[in-house]
């Protein structure tokens, strides 16, 4: 392997840079100065015309990708000159950031095409700066003081991966570690036989399931128990299962390059995302809501969410959900609210203890009181129903058959019938359940309906007989009390009386009947558009069932100007007529099995780990990718101790609610003995990594970022690289590349010779020797998606070539790209890279007064496999219904913070110029907004007697200081200053993030023996999550929803004290 | 009322008691969108604000004759009659659903004025402020466009809060240049080196700025700033990143930022993107407008987006009182 390719770079640099471990200046420069001159001359000579001399106008230096400096995803244009990145503008062939789009037919070739741009919100713009920052890290760093002391060197890429593979002394120099043997990734991956791992994981289920014993387990498997975590638990898993990989912020493409190292080639279960950090119960929730009943299981819920088509409704609640500034996002959802305001009847109404941008053009703001959501919800759910304002025969359509009868895309089990038992709603009432007398013939699976007194049985995917059942039920059927779903929901809502939901809420019945009341008064053309704000709370996910609820109620899912389901062209492979099925084409894959380090989806009950309620931390049946699991998981070794993590593009410490409490187990080699990060800079967390990886940022890489709800169009932005990489190459397979992740996992599953990878990498004769033979596989994946797209003209062929002609061949070299692909693909590739990704066409976004692309299959307004499952802290069963709680810990107490000693609430937003933490090295932004504060309404202001510029310190139950403790980073407070505003709920204070950085170039590290400078502007100002609310029984967790696993940003009680 | 733009040590979304004392006159709104209001000064309501516009005095503006002749002599230069260049060419067909949407509209209409000699257009930015939402994409758009070192912004966004609590709204306000067809900061430079073009942009020329500023002092609106040369990057471990160091096209002419060269140490200010036009393109605060609430075109062409827009009640001047007739109109 050969690190030591530089770049040719004339500029100057300061004597510490000799390390040369950051990313230097860019090639040529001088070059480019004496061309720009000599343009200039000929421009003013005449010899040139205005479009000649405006580079930036012309096709050939401009690439379409998708930007990353957020999660929104918009369709970008990269415009380029010798070399450099330039200018970020909007991609106009993206619904994203023009609105309408432009047809996909357009060539880009065009020059006025090549003229259009979109719109990008200022971190897009801001985006050069991500990629031209002065703290990129070149080489991989690997530390030689203590964990988080901040004491690095640059060592070849070729020894960091040695190192990390077969482990050793490896930090021999270090005090304290002098003896410490690191196991290496090699002796981590125990277990490398794919029929073995198959048979072991077969009998693993049986022990779980009590159909084998422990011991039968063992006699079966003698020869290869030493390979288990734990031969008395099988159903931990291998000893692969100790590697953790774990990241921050991965799409479509990089998800399955990871897939296919971590999982199916190293063979561990843990490949953790970070989902319940942003929005996990609204996820979560909308999974339980989508799951399918099929052949008598619960299966095929989609992980993803409902948003609005603004761009036709007439009026939208917005509750917790920052449109303008967040949310999936600003240059694609604000247009179509600002068109709405002036060029049609369009309203909206905001929901937020923040007005913020969005509330401040509201035709309502409701400052409800944070953690009343749910309440908010039902009161308006109690209203509609007493008032009978919801669609009748909408939820009366009881099976598939029903909706098509109507001309419904979707159904719901509204009026199925629940069994109501000792501990509340269980299971839904079955056809079996029936008395053999009233027994509809046929299957006995089926579910039940009354019709006016009259018993039908429901498949709900019956596409012959429609069954249409009433909406409220409160009765006895065989003996057995059953209600239907729409009568639960009632009920709940029924909990309190409009002026107690009010009281709950903070705000006047009037808020609750005019919301109500203008929800119900457009037919379909209304929507309740909801994120963050109702789901990071201890009841998230609930709130976010109760909120779904009223979308249903109203039956606006899948119509025009109702909820929208995003929808794709898929990367993977998977579909009818795609080329490449990439996960597949592994021969010699392994399948991991055992439980995850967060317990994600697998119950308690049915591990042989299960010892009464409580378990030692919680489990989570219907959630996944729970973020603030991973790390305290590992230091309290439950459900077993982890070997090595990997953090991909990560800031937990930073990100996560109490975020500090975990730099103890970070630090601690014992409860973490290899931390691998990869990184682009030295970040908040990677920060107390031994080795980090450098990472090119999301300009100079691959992937397939996907859609959200807010994108009424098929699409898939394709993510790829524009500029040749800043960070050194390496050399993996015999081939040059740029230090990536996927060169770090291809190195390393070179080293372990691991499959999936090289020569026959894909199969006998396709190589998988660079990271081009994986993603344009998938790029031809999404141009043959349904009807395949056109072939590229050869001027298209051309603009492809011609506009990547500044990027290095072992970044873009058409021939490997053409023969990643395959004659046959390669021209669709290129029609899809010159557009950057494949959009549906704005007139086919709609049929008649419905969505093309509409949820289209049943809704569970009751949640059954929710229901089923028990909170494996207090072993109750969870509500399948919405219903209202206050702050709970994780055993279900109600928590001692009294509104005396901590008088606030804390709660967090987001600006348009900052993302939760990446954009701090961002100056352009940092100009606009230099620091954030701590908002504060006048009213409270006056009442403590605060002004704006106070610095003031925040202090919470569980951080009675108010102190970040970084460890070797030293401690600092968590102080910030007030900022006195109209536009806050009085009693609540809140801050906006990606503020009070500690990573990414703000504080001072040393590198090869010299100090690097931390920078303080990009460190300026506060983030509080250190103070929010620790779960007193977990001790080192902030609090998290039981059922949907949302980490909670917004329950926590503070104090605020002058600093001085 | 703040700039968003300006460093400020606390955040945006300073409230705004209408009923609270009146700034001085000198402090009004012009010292807030240039330095930005200081914690704990007392910004003013948008109300208060365009009654202190409508009360203040300008200064008497006075078009030279010989600097008008100047700027016509100064884009005479052949480039914008140029019958061979792609803006003068039909664009590709749009179908309808493209055709509505106002970006390629007012792309086509720039096409069709820029074939018209320069003396004939009439360049009018119009910014909806019940749709501009506060982002700041405008801002930074502006910023990397024409390469602007730290402390120089040609398009901060002002913003206030307007009411009491519960009753509270929000008004962001984008102030460019505006183009004034009276311009207070012409007749004031010793050196002819800014003066009106005969579409209505106020043009510099950096090589003749001496960087005295009177002009700085003479614009109501603030809306030109000095450029020190500072660098955004400076200070860090790899000064001067590439793309500082690609020269800008502004004016047509390419400007490596460099210390003792203009146009370091000279003033400078928004141009309605004079380069971008030249080549077809809008301005880039429009193009970046992410709630489509910039537009800009040919107030002499009557079937002119701009045009329509101008022609409604709703529309303002800032400080239209002082004779400085801004080519900026606002629509409330």
């Amino acid at each position: 392997m050969n690190d030591t390719h530089a770049k040719p770079s004339g500029l100057s640099r300061r004597q510490f840079l000799k390390t040369s471990a950051l990313v230097g200046g860019c090639a040529a420069l001088a070059t480019a100065c004496r061309r720009a001159e000599d343009l200039s001359a000929r421009a003013e000579s005449g010899a040139l015309s205005p479009e000649e001399f405006y580079e930036l106008s012309k096709a050939e230096n401009i690439v379409y990708t998708t930007c990353m400096n957020c999660n929104t995803g918009c369709g970008i244009k990269a415009k380029i000159v010798d070399g450099v990145m330039i200018k970020v503008d909007g991609n106009p062939y993206s619904p994203w950031t023009m609105t309408p789009h432009i047809r996909y037919a357009h060539s880009p070739a065009e020059a006025e095409i090549a003229k259009l741009d979109g719109a990008i919100c200022p971190k897009g713009q801001a985006g050069i700066q991500t990629l031209y920052d002065p703290y990129r890290i070149r080489k991989v760093l690997k530390r030689v003081g203590k964990r988080g002391e901040g004491k690095w060197e640059s060592i070849s890429f070729e020894q960091a991966i040695s190192e990390v593979v077969e482990g050793g002394r490896l930090f021999a120099d270090v005090p304290g570690e002098e003896s410490r043997e690191v196991e290496g990734l090699s002796d981590i991956c125990a277990l490398r036989d794919p029929a073995v791992m198959a048979r072991l994981r077969a009998d693993a289920a049986m022990v779980a399931n009590g159909e084998m014993t422990v011991a039968e387990f063992k006699r079966a498997h003698r020869a290869h128990l030493d390979k288990l975590i734990d031969p008395d638990h099988p159903d931990l898993g291998p000893k692969n299962n100790q590697l953790v990989f774990n990241w921050g912020r991965m799409k479509a493409g990089r998800s399955q390059f990871v897939q296919r190292f971590i999982s199916n080639a190293f063979g561990t279960v843990n490949r953790i995302g970070h989902t319940t950090v942003c929005q996990g119960s609204l996820y979560f929730a909308c999974r339980a809501m989508s799951e399918q009943y099929v052949n008598g299981q619960w299966t095929g819920g989609r992980k993803f969410y409902w948003q609005a088509d603004l761009r036709n409704t007439d009026f939208v609640i917005f509750a917790g959900s920052n449109a303008f500034e967040g949310g999936y996002g600003p240059p694609l959802r604000t247009p179509k609210i600002t068109n709405g305001l002036t060029e049609r009847r369009f309203k909206f109404a905001v929901v937020d203890p923040r007005m913020g941008k969005l509330g401040g053009m509201a035709w309502r703001w409701v400052p409800a009181t944070p953690g009343s959501e749910t309440g908010l919800a039902l009161a308006m759910i109690r209203w509609i129903i007493e008032n009978e304002r919801y669609d009748k025969a909408y939820l009366s359509a009881a099976n598939k058959a029903a909706a098509d009868a109507i001309g419904e895309p979707n159904w719901s089990g509204s009026s199925w019938l629940v069994k109501i038992g000792e501990d509340g709603p269980g299971d839904f009432l079955r056809v079996a359940d029936l008395p053999e007398a009233d027994r509809p013939e046929g299957d006995t699976d089926r579910f039940v309906v009354l019709r006016d007194g009259r018993i039908g049985a429901v498949d709900p995917n019956d596409t012959a007989e429609p069954v249409v059942g009433d909406l409220l039920v409160d009765t006895t059927i065989g003996g057995i009390p059953v209600k239907s779903s729409m009568q639960l929901l009632y009920e709940s809502a029924c909990e309190h009386s409009l002026s107690g939901w009010a009281e709950i809420c903070g705000i006047r019945v009037r808020d609750i009947t005019d919301l109500a009341r203008e929800f119900t008064s457009h037919g379909k053309k209304a929507a309740a558009d909801i994120h963050r704000g109702v789901s990071q709370h201890t009841n998230g996910y609930l709130a976010v069932a109760a909120w779904m609820s009223l979308n249903l109620l109203i039956g606006n899912i899948g119509w025009k100007g109702g909820m929208i389901e995003s929808s794709t062209y898929n990367a993977t492979g998977t579909g009818r007529g795609q080329p490449f099925p990439v996960n597949d084409m592994h021969p010699g894959r392994l399948g991991p099995f055992g439980v995850s380090i967060i317990r994600d989806r697998a119950d308690y009950e049915k591990s042989t780990l299960f010892d009464g309620y409580p378990s030692k931390r919680p489990w989570y049946p219907i959630a996944d990718s729970i973020f603030q699991e991973v790390i305290p998981s590992a230091g309290d070794a439950y459900p077993y101790s982890i070997k090595a993590l990997i953090l991909y593009m990560g800031a937990p410490n930073y990100s996560l609610p109490s975020g500090n409490e975990l730099n103890d187990i970070l630090t601690d080699t014992a409860k973490i003995p290899l931390f691998i990060a990869n990184d682009i800079t030295i970040g908040a967390t990677s920060a107390y990594a031994d080795y980090i990886f450098p990472d090119g940022t999301f300009y100079e890489r691959w992937e397939f970022h996907g859609s959200h709800g807010s994108v009424s169009q098929k699409v898939q932005p394709v993510r790829t690289p524009v500029v040749t990489p800043l960070v050194d190459t390496c050399t993996v397979f015999g081939e040059e590349m740029s230090m990536s992740l996927e060169s770090m996992m291809m190195a390393m599953a070179e080293k372990m010779e691991l499959s999936g990878f090289g020569p026959d990498g894909f199969g006998n004769g396709m190589p998988f020797t660079h990271p081009d033979h994986f993603y344009l596989k998938m790029v031809a994946n999404v141009a043959a998606d349904g009807a395949p797209v056109p072939d590229a003209d050869a001027r298209e062929v051309d603009l492809l070539n011609r506009s990547r002609r500044h990027i290095a061949a072992h970044t873009f070299e058409e021939s490997r790209w053409r023969k990643a692909v395959g004659e046959d693909w390669w021209k669709k590739v290129v029609y899809v890279l010159n557009r950057g990704g494949r959009f549906q066409d704005y007139p086919d976004t709609y049929r008649g007064e419905q969505l093309t692309n509409a949820y289209a299959r049943l809704i569970n307004l009751y949640c059954e496999k929710t229901a089923r499952s028990r909170n494996s802290m207090t072993g109750k069963r969870y509500d399948g219904i919405p219903r209202h709680y206050p702050v709970l810990d994780c055993l279900g107490r109600e928590l001692p913070d009294t509104e005396s000693e901590y008088p606030l609430f804390l709660s967090t937003y987001r600006q348009s110029v900052q993302t939760k933490t990446r954009t701090n090295s961002a100056y352009w932004l940092l100009a606009v907004v230099p620091e954030n504060a701590i908002l504060m309404n006048r009213i409270t202001a006056q009442d403590s007697g605060f002004k704006t510029g106070d610095e003031v310190i925040i202090k919470s139950a569980t951080n009675p200081d108010g102190v970040w403790d970084l460890g070797g980073l030293g401690k600092r407070p968590v102080s910030g200053r007030i900022k006195v505003v109209e536009g806050m709920r009085p009693g609540v204070v809140t801050f906006s993030l990606g503020f009070g950085q500690w990573g990414n170039g703000a504080v001072d590290m040393r590198v090869d023996g010299d100090t690097l400078r931390g920078d303080r502007r990009r460190g300026r100002g506060i983030n509080a999550n250190a103070v929010m609310r620790v779960d007193p029984f977990l001790k080192n967790t902030a609090l998290s929803d039981p059922i949907g696993a949302s980490v909670v940003f917004y329950d926590t009680r503070v104090r605020l004290e002058r600093v001085g | 009322m703040k700039t968003t733009a300006t460093p400020d040590p606390v955040e945006a979304t300073g409230r705004t008691p209408v009923e609270e004392a009146p700034p001085e006159p000198e402090q009004a709104p012009a010292s807030c969108t240039e330095r930005g209001c200081a914690a704990g000064e007392k910004p003013m309501g948008r109300k208060r604000f365009l009654a202190q516009v409508a009360s203040m005095v300008g200064l008497s503006a006075v078009a030279l004759p010989s600097l008008v002749r100047a700027g016509l002599e100064a884009v005479a230069d052949g480039r914008t009659e140029e019958s061979g260049a792609g803006f003068l060419k039909d664009g590709p067909e749009f179908e309808e659903d493209e055709a509505a949407n106002i970006i390629i509209r007012m792309q086509r209409e720039l096409r069709k004025a820029m074939r018209k000699p320069i003396e004939q257009r009439k360049w009018v930015m119009v910014i909806d402020l019940r749709k501009c939402t506060g982002c700041n994409a405008c801002t930074i758009s502006c910023i990397a466009e024409n390469h602007l070192p730290g402390g120089v912004v040609y398009r901060p966004v002002m913003e206030e809060e307007i009411g009491t609590y519960p009753n509270v709204s929000l008004r962001s306000t984008p102030r460019p240049c505006m183009q004034c067809e009276t311009a207070p900061c012409v007749p004031v430079c010793p050196v002819h080196a800014t003066w009106i073009r005969p579409d209505g942009i106020i043009d510099m020329d950096y090589d003749q700025c001496i960087g005295c500023r009177y002009c700085m002092t003479a614009c109501p609106y603030h809306a030109r700033t000095f450029d020190f040369g500072y660098s955004y990057t400076e200070g860090t471990p790899e000064p001067d990143q590439p793309y500082e160091k690609v020269p800008s096209f502004e004016y047509g002419k390419r400007w490596k930022q460099q210390k003792g060269r203009s146009p370091t140490g000279n003033v400078r200010k928004c141009h309605f993107c004079t380069h971008k036009l030249d080549a077809g393109m809008l301005p880039s605060c429009v193009t970046s407008c992410i709630g489509y609430a910039t537009y800009f075109g040919d107030a002499n062409d009557p079937d002119s987006l701009v045009a329509e827009l101008i022609s409604r009640g709703n529309k303002i001047r800032l400080k239209e009182e002082m004779g400085t007739r801004p080519r900026v109109f606002y629509l409330i």
